[in-house]
C-alpha cells in the first residue's frame, strides 16, 4: 500500500501514513511508472514538495483534449507558484519525440511524462482524455475530473464553459477547503481503451 | 461517384447474407450469421465491415476525422468511445429521424450494428481470424473526381485562433474565366477539414461581397450572407460541404451557369483546435460543355419575423406554410437555425390530404448542419402546402444556448442571434411557355406569401416588384418598388430598380430622381450610370446621357450595350467620328451588336448625303 503515490481519501490515519511515505518516494513505483521525456523514472511529487501537484491527462489522438491546451496553460499560469501542473500521457506507444512535438504545436511549456502502465492514471482515478487530477499540499487527492463544462458529449460543445471543477478545485485548496465536488466524469477519450 | 467503392467482396457478401436471412427473421439479422447472440463478436469477421462502411471514410489521414478508424489497433485504441458514440449516435452524424422518405447517402447505423459493437466491447474487444478480415477500403487521395477543370485557392488564409467560440468567415474565390462555363460539379477542400465544420457555396453574379472585403482577397467574418442581385437568376444548386461529403455530379440538364465575373463565395464555420491552425480552402470546378437544360430553384420558407423568443421560453414554436403553385420534383432540403434551434421538422400536405413528412430532426445541433438530397425526386404537385415547425429552447436548460442567462433572443445573422430558415431546391415539373418561367410564378408566389405574413418585408416587395417587371407589368411593379422603398428610402438596387422600372414605363423625368440617388451612395454602380444615361436619352439630354455613359464604360470597359449607347448619344449630338469609333467598339466587343450595326449603317447613311 505505501507506495509513496496512494490516493487516499481524507482520512487521518492514512493520512499519516502518506506524509510517511512521502518521505520515502517511488520505490515501488519506479519499476511499473512513470517517465519523463528522457525515460527516466519520475515521480511529479518529489519536485513538489509543500505544492498542489496537478496531473493532466492527455491524448494526442484525443481532440478534445487537444482544444484544451491554451485553457490548461493559462490556469498552470496563474497558479504556478502554488501548484505544479504535469501533462501526464498514458498512451504507452507514445515516444519522446512524438510528445516533444506535441508541445511544440500547442504551445504547451509544461513538464510532460509517459505513463505507459497508467500507475499515475489509477492514482489519480481518472478515466478519460482530458481529466485532471488535484493534490493538496498534503498530496492528498481532493478533485478528479473534467477540467470545466465546455463539452456536453463528443457531438456537442457549449460556447464557452459555465462550471470551472479545475479552478475551483485549485482556489478551495488555496483557501485550505475541500472542493465543493470531488470528482465530474469528464468527455473525451476513454483512457481503458489504450490497454 | 457518390460514395465510395461499394464493390468490395464484403459489401456484395453483406447484401447476399442479410437478404437471405431477412425472409427467415422478423427483426432485422446482425450484419453476419456467426454474430449470433452466443458467438463471440470479432472485430475481423463483425466489426471491421461497419467501421469500413460507416467510419473510414471520415477517420483516415487527410479527412475530417481526427483519428484513423482502419486497423484493428486503431479501433481498439477507441473501442469504448466508439460504442458510446455509436449508441448515443452522435457517430455517424446523421440527424435525421428515419422516415418513409429516404436521403442519399443515409449515415444512420441500424440497431443491429449498434448492438453488435455493443457485445464487441463487452466482451473485451478481440480481434478474431485475421482471415475474416475484409480489404481495408481504399480511398482516392486529393480530387476523387480526378483532376478538375479548374482549381482556384483562396487567396489568403485565415489563421484560427487556438482558443475561443466558433469562427466564421468567408472566402471569395474570383473566377478567372473569360466566357460562360457550366459546371457540373464542384469539389471543395475546406482547408483543414478536421477544424472547418462545414461550408457552403454561394454564388454571387454581381460582385457584391467584394465590397465587405477590407483589402482585395482577405475575405470578411460572418455567419449569414446576402447576396444581392440584380436580374432575376435564381441560384439554383446547394454547394454544400461537411465532413465526409463527396463531391456531387449534377444530374444531366442541371449544370450551373458561371458567367465572366462570377464570384464564389464559400462560407465556412470552424472549430479551434488548441493551436493555430491556418486555413486556406481550394475549390475544383469540373465543366460540361452541355449547357443546362433543366433550372431547378431554391424555395426559402422562413418566418424570422416571428422570432422573439422570451429568455426561460423551452418551447418557442415557429411556423410557416407555403402553397405551391406549380407541380415540382423535391430534389434537396436544407434546414436551418442557430444555437437555439431544437426540434427541426418539415412536411408536406398534397392536395388529396396526404402527408409526406419532409424531413424531422428531434435534436438539432448546428454543428452537425447538412444539405439532404432525396434519394428519388420527390413529387409535389401543385396545391402542396408546404409547412415549417420548428421549436427553439431559449432557457437555461438549453446548453447550447449562446447566452449565460439567457436573454431575448431575435432574427439576425450573428451566431448568437437566431434563424427559421428552410431551403427547398425544387424542379418545376412543366414547362409550360404561356404561363411564362415557373420560377418566377415560385419566386412571385413566395414574395407574396412573406408580404401577407410581414407586409415589411422589404425583400419580399424588392422580389416581387422585380418579377412583375420581368413580366413587363412596369405599373404593378413600380407600386412594389414603391412599397419596398418605403421601407429603406436609400437602398441603392432597390433605387435603380425603381429607376428602370419607371424608365420602361415612360416615365424618365422621376426615373432620374431615383437613379440620382442610387449613385449618391453608390458611385460606382455601372447599371445605375447606364439607366440614367438612357433616362437623360429619353429626354432629349443627349450631352448629359454621353457624360453618364461615358463614366459607365469607365466602371465597365467591355460592355458593348454602353459603347453602342455612347455612339448613339454622339450620334445625336452631331459628333460622326467618335459616335462611328464607339460604334465599332461595340462591335468589336459584340460582332453580333444589333443596334451598333444599325446605327453604323445609319451613320455612313447620314455622313454620306
Amino acid at each position: 500500500m505505501c507506495s509513496g503515490f496512494s490516493a487516499f481519501r481524507a482520512n487521518r490515519i492514512l493520512l499519516a501514513a502518506t506524509l510517511v511515505c512521502l518521505l520515502t518516494p517511488g520505490l515501488a513505483f519506479s519499476q511499473h511508472g512513470a517517465f519523463d521525456l528522457d525515460g527516466k523514472p519520475a515521480n511529479p511529487f518529489d519536485a513538489a514538495s509543500g505544492k498542489i501537484v496537478v496531473l493532466v491527462f492527455l491524448r494526442r489522438d484525443c481532440p478534445v483534449s487537444s482544444r484544451y491546451a491554451a485553457v490548461i496553460q493559462q490556469i498552470s499560469t496563474q497558479h504556478e507558484r502554488d501548484a505544479s501542473f504535469w501533462l501526464v500521457f498514458p498512451d504507452k506507444a507514445e515516444t519522446q519525440q512524438t510528445i516533444e512535438k506535441y508541445l511544440r504545436e500547442y504551445a504547451f511549456h509544461l513538464p510532460a511524462l509517459r505513463d505507459p502502465e497508467h500507475a499515475l492514471v489509477k492514482l489519480a482515478q481518472v478515466q478519460i482524455t482530458p481529466e485532471v487530477a488535484v493534490f493538496n499540499r498534503n498530496h492528498q487527492l481532493i478533485y478528479h475530473g473534467r477540467i470545466d463544462n465546455l463539452y456536453l458529449d463528443l457531438g456537442r460543445s457549449r460556447p464557452a464553459a459555465t462550471t470551472h471543477e479545475l479552478a475551483d478545485a485549485l482556489d478551495a485548496t488555496l483557501a485550505g477547503k475541500m472542493p465543493a465536488t470531488n470528482q465530474v466524469r469528464g468527455v473525451g477519450c476513454y483512457i481503458s481503451d489504450l490497454q | 461517384m457518390k460514395r465510395w467503392p461499394r464493390t468490395l467482396a464484403w459489401s456484395l457478401a453483406l447484401i447476399a447474407a442479410t437478404g437471405a436471412a431477412g425472409a427467415l427473421f422478423a427483426k432485422p439479422p446482425a450484419l453476419s450469421a456467426s454474430a449470433a447472440p452466443d458467438l463471440p463478436v470479432t472485430f475481423n469477421r463483425d466489426i471491421a465491415p461497419i467501421i469500413f462502411r460507416s467510419c473510414s471514410s471520415c477517420h483516415h489521414p487527410g479527412e475530417a476525422g481526427p483519428f484513423p478508424l482502419l486497423t484493428y489497433s486503431d479501433v481498439k485504441k477507441h473501442a469504448r468511445q466508439i460504442a458510446d458514440v455509436t449508441q448515443a449516435r452522435t457517430m455517424p452524424p446523421w440527424l435525421p429521424d428515419p422516415q418513409p422518405l429516404k436521403f442519399d447517402d443515409e449515415l444512420r447505423l441500424p440497431h443491429s450494428q449498434i448492438d453488435l459493437i455493443q457485445r464487441w466491447v463487452a466482451q473485451g474487444a478481440v480481434e478474431g481470424d485475421p482471415a475474416d478480415l475484409p480489404p481495408q477500403p481504399k480511398f482516392v487521395e486529393g480530387w476523387r473526381l480526378g483532376t478538375p477543370d479548374l482549381i482556384l485557392t483562396a487567396p489568403k488564409p485565415l489563421v484560427l485562433p487556438p482558443e475561443g467560440t466558433d469562427t466564421y468567415w468567408n472566402f471569395i474565390f474570383r473566377l478567372p474565366i473569360e466566357q460562360t462555363r457550366w459546371m457540373k460539379a464542384i469539389e471543395i477542400h475546406p482547408g483543414d477539414k478536421r477544424y472547418v465544420h462545414h461550408a457552403n457555396i454561394l454564388v454571387d453574379r454581381g460582385a457584391s461581397s467584394r465590397q465587405r472585403e477590407a483589402e482585395p482577397g482577405a475575405g470578411f467574418g460572418g455567419m449569414e450572407i446576402r447576396i444581392e442581385s440584380q436580374v432575376f437568376d435564381p441560384d439554383s444548386h446547394l454547394l454544400f460541404w461537411k465532413p465526409g461529403t463527396v463531391p456531387y455530379l449534377e444530374p444531366d440538364g442541371m449544370a450551373l451557369r458561371l458567367d465572366k465575373g462570377t464570384d464564389l463565395i464559400l462560407n465556412t464555420h470552424m472549430q479551434p483546435s488548441g493551436k493555430p491552425e491556418v486555413i486556406q480552402p481550394s475549390i475544383g470546378l469540373y465543366f460540361t460543355p452541355q449547357p443546362a437544360t433543366k433550372f431547378p430553384m431554391l424555395l426559402q420558407l422562413e418566418d424570422d419575423a416571428k422570432l422573439d423568443i422570451p429568455p426561460g421560453q423551452k418551447d418557442f414554436l415557429v411556423t410557416d406554410q407555403f402553397t405551391l403553385p406549380v407541380d415540382v420534383d423535391l430534389l434537396a432540403i436544407y434546414p436551418h437555425a442557430h444555437y437555439l434551434g431544437k426540434d427541426i421538422q418539415a412536411s408536406a400536405t398534397l392536395p388529396d390530404g396526404t402527408s409526406k413528412a419532409l424531413i424531422h430532426i428531434p435534436l438539432w445541433n448546428l454543428s452537425w448542419q447538412a444539405v439532404y438530397r432525396y434519394a428519388e425526386p420527390v413529387f409535389l404537385p401543385k396545391g402542396t402546402i408546404v409547412t415549417l415547425r420548428y421549436v427553439y429552447d431559449n432557457s437555461a436548460d438549453n446548453p447550447l444556448n449562446p447566452n449565460h442567462p439567457p436573454v431575448r433572443v431575435r432574427s439576425g445573422n450573428r451566431s448568437s442571434d437566431e434563424m427559421c430558415h428552410l431551403w427547398l431546391q425544387v424542379l418545376p415539373v412543366h414547362n409550360d411557355a404561356a404561363q411564362g418561367d415557373p420560377r418566377m410564378l415560385l419566386q412571385k408566389a413566395l414574395a407574396r406569401h412573406n408580404i401577407e405574413k410581414n407586409p415589411a418585408d422589404f425583400e419580399a416587395h424588392y422580389n416581387l416588384a422585380a418579377m412583375l417587371q420581368a413580366a413587363n407589368k412596369f405599373e404593378d411593379a413600380i407600386r412594389e418598388y414603391d412599397s419596398a422603398l418605403h421601407l429603406r428610402p436609400n437602398d441603392t438596387a432597390a433605387n435603380n430598380a425603381m429607376g428602370a422600372a419607371l424608365l420602361a414605363s415612360g416615365q424618365p423625368k422621376t426615373a432620374v430622381a431615383y437613379l440620382s440617388r442610387a449613385l449618391k451612395t453608390r458611385p460606382d454602380y455601372f447599371s445605375a450610370r447606364y439607366n440614367l444615361g438612357n433616362a437623360l436619352a429619353a429626354q432629349e439630354d443627349f450631352a448629359g446621357a454621353a457624360e453618364q455613359f461615358r463614366l459607365a464604360l469607365q466602371l465597365q470597359p467591355d460592355d458593348a450595350d454602353a459603347e453602342a449607347n455612347l455612339g448613339s448619344a454622339l450620334a445625336e449630338l452631331g459628333r460622326f467620328s467618335e459616335a462611328r469609333a464607339h460604334f465599332e467598339h461595340a462591335l468589336q466587343l459584340n460582332p453580333n451588336h444589333a443596334l451598333a450595326k444599325e446605327n453604323l449603317r445609319a451613320l455612313e447613311r447620314a455622313t454620306s448625303q
